[in-house]
């Protein structure tokens, strides 16, 4: 199950990188961080241009069960799991990407 | 008649005869400047162009090309076009018409047209027409050699403009009056009495159809003198010096009939490079001494003469980009230390992980 694991963890990009990184950000500053967020902080550091790619990165992330998509009021909110902290904590360790400000975030705080 | 295309072919055009004479420009403006026969104006699309003529830019000659193909391309039968390399409509014009006849099957010997082109004096000219020339020589003026399908190409240059300091009508003059004496030939045939050989206008016109470039001179001749020393000096230096002959044509005028056999010394001459000109000698009584025209047809010169203007242009790019870096650049040297760079960019990783991973820890997922 390790291998599988790092296999899964290795498949990420930048973007699944930085999508831990906010949603783990957000949570820490009980704020809800929903596609929309996301999608907006994508375009900002220039990853995407289309809501469709960012979808497709929820979608990737949650088939893996790195996050959860929780239906709240109506929005799609977004929050990591224990492996997506631990996918998260390799990425970082392995050094293969840096983070980028949020829009939302920084905006918010 | 002739026809001028552009500023400068204008001038000679209608310099050497204004009742014949048939100019084109791109600019009415323009072509008001000059009293000519029949007018033809070219459509250039830009209004600037309208106004102002083409200045030195030939994608505007050659646009508007297509306006006057079809009058011009019917004119120019059996005729001379008189044109500049280096500006704007002569050149954007002329290269069409070069390619439009380069591009037909054949052209009829009697419809063949003679060119005469004005080359810049590279040294001291703006680069702009240095570089349209070069482009001129280098593209339609060498299809139309391998094409065949124009008369003699005469090449005139500026260089002895600048060097002597002419006025520019004084100059064309010159150059003209040198023309008219290659022209001339076989009036001079029909005029005074042969003695022998023979140069009729069906002759002149079938030497003149030929696809070369043409090089005429003219001087006093000394029968007692080696023909080739008095040829090399005399060479026309209005025009571009030959090299290899390939056909040649010579007319000479003897004020006494017992020199006429001088003419077998030039035959010789030219017999060395295989070479069998056409040739007539008649009585001139007018003259004192006896006197030659000389023509010689070449195609290899202008090979050299790109090679010529490609070191001079790109001298003059070379200083013209000098002068701008000594102006307007000044660079100061960047030091870096990769160690020191590696270790901080290092340092801002570890400084973002350690934080990512207290969060992750904070919100009690790892």
């Amino acid at each position: 199950m390790k291998e599988l694991f790092k296999k899964q963890t290795e498949q990420l990009r930048e973007s699944h990188f930085l999508i831990l990184y906010w949603i783990a950000k957000a949570e820490n500053a009980n704020t809800k961080y929903n596609i929309t967020n996301l999608f907006d902080d994508l375009k900002f550091a220039g990853l995407t241009r289309t809501k469709q790619n960012a979808v497709a990165y929820v979608e990737a992330l949650c088939a893996l069960c790195f996050i959860n998509l929780l239906i709240e009021q109506n929005r799609k909110n977004l929050y990591i799991t224990r492996y997506g902290a631990k996918a998260l904590e390799l990425l970082v360790k392995q050094r293969l990407y840096s983070t980028k400000p949020s829009h939302f975030l920084e905006g918010t705080s | 008649m002739t026809i001028g295309i552009g500023g400068a072919g204008s001038k000679l055009s209608t310099q050497l005869d204004p009742a014949t004479s048939t100019i084109i420009n791109v600019s009415d403006i323009e072509l008001e400047k000059f009293d000519a026969h029949t007018k033809l104006r070219a459509v250039a699309h830009s209004t600037r162009a309208q106004l102002r003529g083409a200045r030195k830019d030939p994608s505007i000659g050659r646009d508007a090309f297509y306006s006057v193909r079809e009058k011009l391309t019917d004119i120019i039968r059996n005729d001379i076009v008189f044109s500049s390399t280096g500006g704007g409509t002569g050149n954007g014009l002329c290269t069409e018409l070069l390619d439009y006849l380069s591009g037909l099957d054949s052209v009829p010997i009697v419809d063949k047209t003679m060119f005469v082109f004005v080359l810049p004096y590279p040294e001291l000219e703006a680069s702009e027409f240095v570089d349209n020339t070069l482009q001129f020589l280098e593209g339609p003026v060498s299809r139309a050699i391998d094409a065949g399908n124009t008369g003699n190409l005469i090449l005139f240059s500026n260089q002895q403009k600048f060097l002597t300091r002419l006025q520019e009508d004084d100059y064309n003059r010159l150059m003209l009056d040198s023309l008219q004496e290659f022209l001339v030939i076989p009036e001079k045939g029909a005029r005074f009495d042969h003695l022998d050989g023979n140069i009729d206008f069906e002759d002149f016109h079938l030497y003149t159809a030929k696809p070369y470039f043409n090089h005429f001179c003219r001087f006093d001749f000394d029968p007692g003198a080696s023909f080739e020393k008095q040829l090399k000096s005399n060479y026309n230096n209005l025009l571009l010096a030959p090299e290899g002959t390939i056909e040649a044509m010579f007319l000479l005028e003897v004020p006494d009939a017992d020199q006429a056999v001088a003419f077998y010394d030039i035959l010789d001459y030219f017999a060395k490079d295989n070479v069998s000109p056409t040739y007539s000698v008649v009585h001139n009584p007018d003259i004192k001494k006896p006197s030659i025209t000389v023509s010689i047809l070449y195609s290899r010169k202008p090979l050299e003469l790109v090679d010529d203007f490609n070191v001079i242009s790109g001298k003059r790019k070379r200083t013209r980009v000098k002068k701008s870096l000594d102006q307007y650049v000044t660079l100061t040297k960047l030091e870096i230390d990769m160690t020191d760079e590696t270790r901080k960019a290092a340092k801002d990783v570890d400084q973002d992980g350690e934080e990512i991973i207290n969060v992750l820890k904070r919100i009690g997922k790892l």
